[in-house]
């Protein structure tokens, strides 16, 4: 497989009167063709901060991507102007967002919307970007395009705007899709049929996916990859089995722990003590030290690297130093 | 080892014998105004029809997605709502329709509620100890001394640091804001707890946090929880039975076991086999069936004919179009509204 994106060290400071908040810590990441890739994390992970970076919509000042790499298709986007970003967003890499009622302009209606883009990217004329909005729309499942395309966002339901949204990140066939919590805000019979048809589209087009979210179970179900983020930094990446098999980084088995599970019951739910650290008042050495129940000395003294083990997984956590060579 | 067995049956007898809250048949409805003259032109069923019986020390799970009218429901109860129709029976009294100081006077002190956003329900210009011990002060309960000392107990039961006592809500996260609204809700002692999406704002792992909290809590003080929630696997950790609703009214309630192992209503078998499941160690888990519901909810203001899941419902047949189906007991103790078990 070959790496359609690759992030090589990224960070993205925000900076404050004096203080600087390190919201993105030298993430690295790797996104092949055709592959699903989850970031996972909780609030205050940066790893909304992360995929914003990528689309370089960093709100600037105070955000900074500071250093790194974002190589797409043997380009840096970190060094390519505003102008040539524009003609990537959209038709290379494109994102839906977690509210789709806030991400849609209530004030025009949906196929004027999806009309702008192919017109804007693609160069359609206008009856030729309605026939293709129109097909769009039913390739996401609405059994009545034709009505849909004249009606303003506040007649659809939220689902219904979610695919609104694919629709219009999968028109100009991206490749590489961007989802930000693309089903966070929807109730689980919506969810499972937005997440059916993601993994629908992302198999017809070949297109890669870098899903961002909190939710294991929807990793599991529409991941190949997982990226597993804590306090700005990397801290486990592995195949998907991998990782739900056998857990490295002490924060993913908590996690794992905190999750009630609907098939089994548990007298107790294991989990993780403390809260996320402030990014401005980040502790010495490792990030989650201060919460790990298997933390040693070495771990408040030193940071850990993102070390790379066996069967292509990666961790960052000094248990796991040296142990089972690095192949 | 038997007659422990016994001694344990024999007080889940008497637990479950107890009903410490029961709903029959209650329904809110909202009315729709418009026009210059705001006459009304129909009405929202947000309930419509709902019976229930609440034992004295469970915890009683409702689930169902948005705009079920779950929250409503808890809202009723609490009587921040008045029931359009039916009764609520709370400790053998029927509390539908008592004015505010009746029901000040000796139902608030026992039903408390805990709310979803910790951000929103905490007075950001009150201290801890002002926000903590105005229920007391409500009902003049304790003061001086021994009302600082009640509060500085409660922060530490909820695992607060007592000398927080004079800070803001602001300085605190939104799972220590959580365990302020818990010390709230736990002040007056109160029997019944309503837990309205308590741990959805919350991450996961702090999410795991508070629901440890919220068990320790109910075995130490006895309490009994109504626990709202979207989430399945939430409910089915805590809950001692769940009750299933959709658009205003109840389609499946049984014990957790069977309502999560044997569904019978189709939409809780599509509700649960849409959740997705995190591939966990050691899972014993058997992959379900997935059932994808077509379509959306129906509005509440316009509730299909008949069984208002029929338009959605994969089993369907004529019957379920014309005639709602009645809320019936099919196993021991497992209601559930289907044409298909009658």
């Amino acid at each position: 497989m070959t790496a359609l994106l690759e992030l090589k060290n990224l960070k993205t400071y925000f900076k404050r009167k004096k203080t600087v908040i390190p919201a993105v810590d030298g993430v690295d990441l790797v996104i092949n063709k055709g592959e699903t890739v989850a970031l996972v994390g909780e609030s205050g992970s940066g790893k909304s901060i992360t995929s914003l970076s990528i689309m370089k919509l960093i709100p600037s000042p105070p955000g900074e991507i500071v250093d790194g790499q974002i190589h797409f298709e043997g380009r840096d986007l970190v060094k390519l102007s505003e102008e040539e970003m524009c003609k990537i967003r959209g038709n290379d890499i494109s994102m839906i967002f977690q509210e789709p009622m806030t991400s849609l302009n209530p004030v025009l209606t949906i196929g004027e919307q999806i009309i702008e883009v192919l017109t804007y990217h693609q160069g359609l004329n206008q009856s030729a970007a309605k026939l293709k909005a129109i097909e769009m729309l039913e390739l996401v499942g609405f059994s009545r395009a034709k009505e849909i395309i004249n009606d303003y966002p506040h007649r659809l339901s939220g689902g219904m705007r979610q695919r609104v949204m694919i629709a219009m990140a999968m028109s100009c066939n991206p490749k590489l899709l961007i989802a930000d919590e693309p089903t966070t805000a929807l109730d689980v019979t919506i969810q499972a049929q937005i997440l059916d048809l993601m993994k629908d589209l992302s198999k017809r087009f070949d297109t890669s996916i870098l899903i961002i979210t909190h939710d294991l179970g929807v990793v599991s179900e529409v991941a190949d990859r997982v990226v597993v983020m804590y306090a700005g930094q990397v801290v486990e990446e592995a195949l998907v089995e991998d990782l739900f098999e056998n857990p490295l980084h002490p924060y993913t088995n908590g996690l794992m722990g905190s999750i009630p599970s609907i098939d089994e019951d548990h007298s107790r739910l294991v989990s993780i003590e403390g809260n996320v650290p402030s990014p401005e008042n980040l502790p010495s050495g490792c990030r989650f030290a201060p919460r790990c129940p298997n933390a040693f000395d070495r771990c408040f003294s030193e940071l850990p690297e993102l070390s790379r083990k066996f069967g292509n997984r990666s961790v960052r956590c000094f248990l796991h130093d040296g142990k089972e060579g690095q192949r | 080892m038997i007659s422990i067995n016994e001694a344990e049956k024999a007080s889940l007898e008497k637990k479950s014998s107890e009903s410490l809250l029961e709903l029959i048949d209650v329904k809110k409805h909202f009315p729709i105004k418009s026009g210059f003259l705001q006459k009304t032109v129909g009405h929202i069923k947000a309930v419509d029809g709902i019976n229930l019986k609440v034992n004295r020390g469970e915890t009683l799970g409702i689930v169902g997605e948005s705009g079920c009218g779950k929250s409503t429901v808890g809202r009723t109860v609490i009587r921040l709502y008045e029931p359009t129709d039916g009764k609520i029976i709370f400790n053998g009294k029927d509390i539908s329709h008592l004015s505010e100081s009746d029901l000040r006077k000796d139902v608030r002190k026992n039903i408390q509620m805990i709310f979803q956003d910790p951000f929103a329900s905490l007075n950001p210009r009150k201290t801890l100890r002002s926000i903590i011990r105005e229920p007391l002060d409500t009902h003049h309960l304790l003061r001086g001394k021994e009302r600082d000392e009640k509060v500085e107990n409660l922060l530490e039961k909820v695992g607060l640091n007592a000398s927080f006592i004079n800070r803001y809500p602001h300085e605190f996260s939104g799972g220590q804001r959580q365990r302020i609204g818990i010390a709230r809700a736990l002040a007056l002692n109160p029997e019944l707890i309503i837990a309205d999406e308590a741990v959805s704002a919350l991450d996961v792992s702090i999410q795991a946090q508070i629901i440890n909290l919220m068990e320790d809590l109910q075995e130490e003080f006895g309490l009994t929880y109504i626990f709202i929630s979207h989430d399945l696997s939430v409910v089915r950790h805590i809950s001692d039975r769940v009750g299933v609703m959709y658009l205003g009214k109840m389609m499946e309630l049984a014990s957790k076991k069977e309502l999560y192992t044997e569904p019978l209503h189709p939409y809780t078998q599509a509700l649960l086999s849409a959740v997705p499941v995190p591939r966990k160690k050691g899972s014993m888990a058997v992959k379900r069936e997935r059932v994808i519901l077509k379509g959306e909810l129906p509005s509440p203001a316009n509730p299909p004919k008949g069984c208002v899941f029929h338009t959605r419902c994969p089993a369907a047949f004529d019957l379920c179009k014309q005639v709602n189906p009645d809320f019936k007991e099919v196993k021991n103790n497992h209601f559930v509204a289907c044409h298909l078990y009658t």
